[in-house]
């Protein structure tokens, strides 16, 4: 009977042969040439044939011996960091980086249980003028300070 | 002697006023980014690359050299005050050291440290002037096949050296070249895998795969574990300098410590970790009284630490003479030397000896910094320590992010860190070290590219890596590294070795 043994294993197996497979499915129009005038479409799709074949060795090899099991994602943290960072490339272009850091500190304090409001908005002050003290007036990065429409 | 007048032409371009106080800065930032909880070597580096890349190249890469040893050196701080590594290297440290700080001794710890890293990386700097003309001369002889040869063989043995599952790194790295090749051929003009963004015609770029993949993966895997957010750690200091009897206990450790580490750091994979490990392994064995390991022994602390710096040191060695990254902090620094135009190998060397030289010195007098900045700055280090993750971590994230797009203000790479962030997270889940990745990542065109050259010369016919001396040579240590995983002695060693994670 065929049972579930390292599912660790099982997932990375599942991952590698879904990205392997995505780039021959990808790179299906690009030239593949020969041996001897590579194409562009050369290297990746053997590059990729590889890795569905390592995923498929991996994740078979979860059927036969024992592994870890996978710990669940906890989403809070995963989303509220990436949430942070995309409002921050969302964001610094129109409304300078003060404001900007302000929103992104008040996003990623909430990716913790229970913050406090004060404190966060305290870290979130201070973390903005230091932000356009060091990179703006410090390193003289070329940052938007304030709002463009 | 060659040694000396190369030494004494680096020193030249090095020594100025300005390359110092970039250096300073840079061990300065660097241990303050790396003495901070949950933040090991990998992702200061990588954080703190951004403010390297408006100086001058050589200006640039001595700042680096500052980072990466104060990096080291505050991860060293974190394990031995609060038993916590930042990196797998210093694991060991953290067994005696902790101890020792545990019994008010942490200060002695911490000097011995540094002092004992201060002298490896003296003698780590020599090797490296000693041997990376030696290996670059050989290195002129490699054609196209034997470069082809050589990176699979730094490849795998990146892989069998490092710790966690071997076939998951090599898939793990074969991810890595295929990324790698995203972008415009250079050979065709045709773009691959682009899916139509522009900001990616040129390639993604270096700085915001390392950000998303090792800085903000690791906020959040702290952010998971709750222990990062529990209440402040306490760390005391008492004393700093070690007592007669602490140097005369700790100097032979610190010299095989030396030897071990600088040997083995030249190997392509782990070889600063693999240093340590194996310098504690000795101090064990040639002790009087092994029993007092793990209580408290300074050689536990001087023997490792010495290891791993002179590894970190003569790990340069690879990467200046052959363009091979060893490890991921050597594929920062790698990434940090092709955004200033320079791509390291052999004809660095002959082309810009200024920098090749001006590199070793600048290695030498990042040791040194740290030696001057650290000690009388230790009380510094202890309080940010007790600085709490809740309040350490907004900050962090807001590093990286601003580190990214204050480099070429594009608010595209945003998504790039954001992807990145996820396949690294997703990595981790499924029991993968994200690490080798970026080895693959950067020498993916160039395998590429030397592959295609190889196949041209022999007209398609593979068998050219079989009948070049050079080539065949590397392949059959590839296939002799290959037989040490299966072989069931080595393995068991490998586990061992690996095991205290």
């Amino acid at each position: 009977m065929i049972r579930v043994k390292a599912p660790q294993d099982i997932g990375a197996g599942l991952l590698f042969i879904l990205l392997g497979l995505a780039g021959v499915y990808f790179g299906r129009d690009l030239t593949y040439g020969s041996p001897m005038r590579m194409g562009p479409g050369f290297f990746p799709t053997w590059l990729s044939w590889i890795i569905v074949g390592m995923g498929i060795f991996i994740g078979a090899r979860g059927f036969s011996i024992e592994g870890p099991p996978i710990v669940m994602p906890q989403l809070r943290p995963l989303l509220l960091v990436v949430a942070a960072i995309l409002t921050f490339g969302a964001m610094i272009g129109n409304f300078g980086l003060p404001i900007t850091v302000l929103v992104i500190t008040f996003i990623a304090a909430f990716a913790r249980p229970n913050p406090s409001l004060k404190e966060t908005a305290l870290l979130a002050i201070g973390l903005a003028i230091f932000a356009v003290l060091a990179f703006i007036y410090g390193l003289g990065q070329p940052l938007p300070l304030w709002w463009e429409f | 002697m060659d040694i000396i007048s190369n030494l004494a032409t680096g020193f030249g371009a090095a020594l100025s006023l300005q390359n110092i106080f970039f250096c300073l800065i840079g061990c300065f930032l660097g241990t303050l980014i790396g003495v901070l909880p949950g933040i090991g070597p990998i992702p200061a580096i990588a954080m703190l690359l951004p403010i390297t890349f408006g100086l001058e190249p050589l200006s640039s890469l001595i700042m680096l050299a500052g980072i990466y040893y104060g990096a080291a050196y505050g991860g060293s701080t974190t394990s031995i005050l609060v038993n916590m590594p930042g990196e797998a290297a210093s694991i060991v440290t953290c067994i005696d050291g902790h101890q020792m700080a545990k019994q008010g001794r942490a200060g002695p710890a911490l000097a011995v440290a540094a002092l004992g890293s201060f002298f490896a990386g003296t003698i780590g700097t020599i090797f490296v002037a000693g041997f990376g003309p030696i290996l670059s001369a050989f290195a002129q002889q490699f054609n196209s096949p034997d470069y082809f040869s050589l990176m699979v063989l730094g490849l795998t043995t990146a892989v069998v050296l490092a710790h966690g599952s071997v076939v998951k790194a090599v898939a793990v790295i074969l991810i890595g070249l295929l990324l790698g090749l995203v972008g415009t051929d250079v050979n065709s003009g045709t773009t691959r895998y682009t899916f139509g963004v522009s900001d990616i015609w040129d390639g993604i770029d270096f700085l915001p795969v390392v950000i998303g993949m090792f800085g903000v993966t690791e906020i959040i895997k702290n952010l998971e574990s709750k222990e990062y957010l529990r209440t402040p750690i306490k760390a005391t200091l008492r004393s700093i300098w070690p007592t007669m009897k602490d140097f005369h206990d700790s100097w032979p450790a610190v010299l095989r410590g030396t030897a071990v580490g600088s040997i083995l750091g030249i190997l392509p994979g782990g070889g600063a970790v693999l240093a340590s490990f194996a310098s504690y392994t000795i101090e064990k064995k040639v002790a009087k009284d092994p029993s007092r390991f793990g209580k408290g022994a300074i050689e536990g602390v001087a023997g490792p630490e010495s290891a791993n710096n002179a590894g970190s040191q003569t790990s340069f060695i690879p990467l200046l003479t052959l363009g091979l990254p060893s490890n991921a902090v050597m594929a920062l620094m790698m990434g940090a030397m092709m955004i200033q135009g320079i791509q390291p190998g052999s004809a660095v060397m002959t082309s810009r000896p200024d920098l090749f030289w001006g590199m070793v010195a600048s290695m030498w007098i990042g040791n040194a910094m740290l030696v001057i900045l650290n000690l009388p700055m230790l009380p510094l280090w202890v309080k940010l320590l007790t600085l709490p993750y809740r309040l350490l971590y907004p900050a962090i994230l807001m590093f990286c992010v601003i580190g990214v797009y204050a480099n070429n203000n594009n608010a595209t790479q945003m998504v790039i860190v954001a992807v990145f962030t996820v396949f690294g997270y997703i990595l981790t889940r499924f029991g993968c070290e994200p690490a080798p990745m970026i080895l693959g990542f950067l020498l993916g065109p160039l395998m590429e590219e030397n592959l295609r050259r190889s196949l041209v010369l022999s007209r398609g016919d593979p068998m050219i890596f079989f009948q070049r001396p050079i080539s065949l040579t590397l392949l059959i240590m590839t296939a002799c590294v290959v037989a040490l995983i299966v072989f069931p002695a080595f393995k068991r060693t490998r586990e061992v070795a690996f095991q205290e994670e």
